[in-house]
């Protein structure tokens, strides 16, 4: 049986299945013969000009109210005869497949009606809005970019479902039709000689194209990451990577962080002479465990923006932030570096300065808060190798407590230090 | 006859028994003995982040922000001592360790490099990586001497445990696991068995002593810790991990079933503010290295 007879066989099995369904539904309700929508449109009038519309749902067309609405009563709005979010599914369900690689959210959460109108539209599947901007109504950032950039992708003003699934991906991340560099590939024909030539004769075929390239244009050339690494903007890929015609071409040159130093020697040596090191520059990946070596959309070459790239490794910090009373902007507004070092220091957790108090006072003028001794001439009475300082009345990536203090009332702070006034 | 009925009985009762035996680590409850938090000339300590111990109750601090190590001795439920071990070569440690001979390792993380000192704190040289396979260069993140005196290095660079005879002679790797987060520390059983900590995925991996690859015992436990650091196993086998950012510590059955938590977060003694080394010694104290807290605490299990 070729996939063609599958199909006709399909629609013949879900055919009888939605008359079967319909006659149920008659057969429940006890329906006067020929009935139906016909009596649900005698009280709502407004549908009429709605059932004109150009793509109507199959089960308003043939007068199926009573497939999604109970007549008389419901514990759902709308007189629904399931929940919101679970409705569609009951014909729909392998809107997911089992097999899904990725999922969009909305449906997931059976959010149809945010894409669909459920009885009619003048759009094709009956979708709210027509092509990209229905997407761009959720996905506005992104609408706004792919609006403003200099080189556009082609496909993405032709409609984002020449890449991507609506639903559900059984393929590749990011909802993607097939996975990169398979869906490129679709297009870009890697043995045309001026393919070959703007890529230096490595064999990107087998490359992932979404490391250099934005598929959703660029204000780059070749719609390369706006943020290019100066080799790769130059074409000397050679520089870190074996030539294109060794048997391991992709491979570098060197391991790790001793790659990047090559060029980088002065940062790299300078974080190598402090007492503390972030270990991850010294890992395996080095320096890429943060940075994508040849182009990137956040500056700095950075892999993604900086509170979900130190949210990868430091989930709980960046979850305490999320869920703090009070936010601390520094994080907020996503740059851990205001604070942190984010390759090596003398100081302790990475610190900026040596001192908390000064690096807190780079933002707060304290005495203008708080009139609160602080210095080493305080020490802390909890623990007298300490002294008091910002830190031993604050977290700074936040707690569920106002102005982010470690306990649920400002008495319960105080009382810490000030026993004698303990109740 | 007898003999063997007696047999049969003592292997029914081991067997009944077995399960009271597991279920032992669910018990343990830390008690606070006390606190240091200077030398033996009262300096105070800055930011300690190593400790280890020994059968012998020495003691020895990686006192890393004044960047030198301190000598104590364990008696009466206290720490004694506290003289300055401070040698040229050493400038940040982090991780220590003691060795039979009574010998200190000292990680030192500014050089990258574990430093050995005799008994007497004088500098003997580094553990040297010559004969190491490729690549070359080794990035220790920690390091473990087990009670043969074999070093085991954590090194992140190469992305496995490297293991040296007593001499400093290399002996083997062991790749790290598949899919790690990061490793941050080990540690070693009685029989060789390696265990390796990931901070970032909050897991534990295990290679038997002639193992050529680590295996996880545990799923991902974020659920339970925030980032673990240094990890450590009592007597019994029963495997405990210290989490800085929680302020507490995590204990974990041989099977990889998480128990419970020990301890909690603040600045009272008692209490941790970002711990980070820490070590059991034989009649099962345990000395934790209470970094931004700025002393060692020493907690003794109740029985």
């Amino acid at each position: 049986m070729n996939l063609r007879h599958k199909l006709i066989l399909l629609f013949i099995v879900s055919g009888i299945l939605c008359i079967a369904g319909i006659a149920g539904s008659q057969e429940q309700f006890n329906l006067k013969p020929g009935a139906r929508g016909k009596v649900c449109l005698g009280c709502h009038v407004a549908f009429q000009d709605k059932l004109k519309s150009a793509f109507v749902h199959t089960p308003v067309k043939i007068g199926e109210c009573t497939g999604c609405h109970s007549p008389h009563t419901s514990s759902h709005g709308k007189l629904l005869a399931a929940e919101p979010n679970k409705i569609c599914l009951r014909c729909h369900k392998t809107i997911i497949p089992d097999s899904a690689v990725s999922s969009h959210k909305v449906v997931v959460e059976g959010n149809c009606v945010k894409c669909h109108d459920p009885h009619a539209s003048a759009n094709k599947f009956n979708l709210l809005k027509a092509g990209n901007e229905l997407c761009f109504g959720c996905h506005k950032d992104m609408g706004d970019k792919v609006k403003s950039v200099k080189f556009k992708h082609n496909p993405v003003d032709k409609g984002c479902l020449n890449c991507h699934n609506p639903h559900a991906s059984t393929k590749a991340d990011f909802l993607l039709n097939d996975r990169v560099p398979s869906l490129c590939l679709g297009c870009h024909k890697t043995t045309n000689p001026l393919f070959q030539q703007k890529h230096m004769n490595y064999p990107v075929a087998s490359a992932k194209c979404t490391t250099c390239h934005n598929p959703h244009g660029s204000n780059k050339g070749g719609i390369l990451y706006d943020d290019v690494h100066p080799p790769v903007a130059q074409r000397m890929c050679n520089q870190c990577h074996e030539a294109p015609d060794s048997p391991n071409p992709f491979a570098t040159k060197k391991p790790g962080f001793e790659l990047c130093r090559g060029c980088h020697s002065t940062m790299i040596n300078e974080a190598l002479s402090k007492n503390k090191l972030h270990w991850p520059v010294l890992s395996k990946r080095g320096c890429l465990n943060c940075h994508n070596p040849h182009a990137s959309s956040q500056s700095s070459l950075l892999k993604e923006p900086m509170v979900k790239l130190c949210g990868t490794c430091h989930a709980d910090t960046i979850r305490r932030q999320e869920q703090s009373v009070t936010k601390h902007p520094p994080i907020q507004d996503g740059d851990c570096t205001v604070c942190h070092q984010p390759h090596a220091s003398d100081n302790s957790m990475l610190f900026q300065q040596p001192s908390v108090i000064n690096l807190c006072g780079t933002c707060h003028d304290w005495q203008k808060h708080s009139t609160h001794p602080v210095g080493e001439k305080y020490p802390d009475p909890r623990n007298k190798n300490l002294f008091v300082m910002c830190l031993s009345c604050h977290r700074a990536h936040g707690t569920p407590y106002k102005t982010m203090i470690p306990f649920a009332t400002i008495t319960d702070l105080c009382i810490q230090c000030h026993q004698q006034f303990k109740r | 006859m007898k003999m063997k009925y007696a047999m049969k009985v003592i292997v029914f009762l081991t067997v009944l028994l077995l399960p009271f035996k597991s279920f032992g680590a669910e018990n343990v409850n830390l008690i606070f003995v006390a606190a240091v938090s200077a030398d033996d000339k009262g300096n105070g300590m800055r930011l300690p982040e190593g400790i280890a111990c020994n059968d012998k109750s020495d003691v020895v601090v990686a006192d890393s922000g004044n960047g030198r190590l301190l000598k104590y001795t364990f008696k009466n439920e206290t720490l004694q001592g506290g003289s300055e071990i401070k040698p040229a070569q050493l400038s940040y440690p982090v991780i220590v360790q003691l060795n039979s001979k009574g010998e200190i390792f000292a990680l030192d993380e500014k050089q990258r490099r574990v430093a050995r000192l005799g008994a007497d704190g004088a500098f003997e040289g580094f553990v040297e990586t010559a004969g190491v396979p490729a690549p070359d260069t080794v990035v220790p993140r920690s390091f473990r001497v087990d009670s043969s005196d074999r070093i085991y290095i954590c090194d992140i660079f190469g992305a496995r445990v490297l293991i040296f005879d007593p001499a400093g002679k290399f002996v083997r790797q062991i790749p790290f696991p598949d899919n790690y987060g990061f490793i941050s520390d080990l540690a070693v059983d009685p029989r060789g068995k390696i265990y390796l900590l990931d901070s970032v995925r909050a897991m534990i991996y295990t290679a038997a002593a002639d193992a050529t690859a680590f295996t996880p015992i545990t799923k991902e436990m974020k659920e339970y810790m925030d980032f673990p650091v240094s990890i450590t196993l009592d007597s019994r086998g029963v495997i405990y991990v210290v989490d800085k950012d929680g302020g507490n510590m995590s204990v974990i059955g041989q099977d990889g079933t998480f128990m419970g938590h020990q301890l909690q977060r603040g600045w009272k003694e008692g209490l941790l503010y970002y711990p980070s080394q820490f070590c059991i010694d034989d009649k099962g104290y345990f000395f934790i290295a209470d970094r931004n807290n700025g002393r060692v605490q020493i907690f003794s299990m109740l029985k």
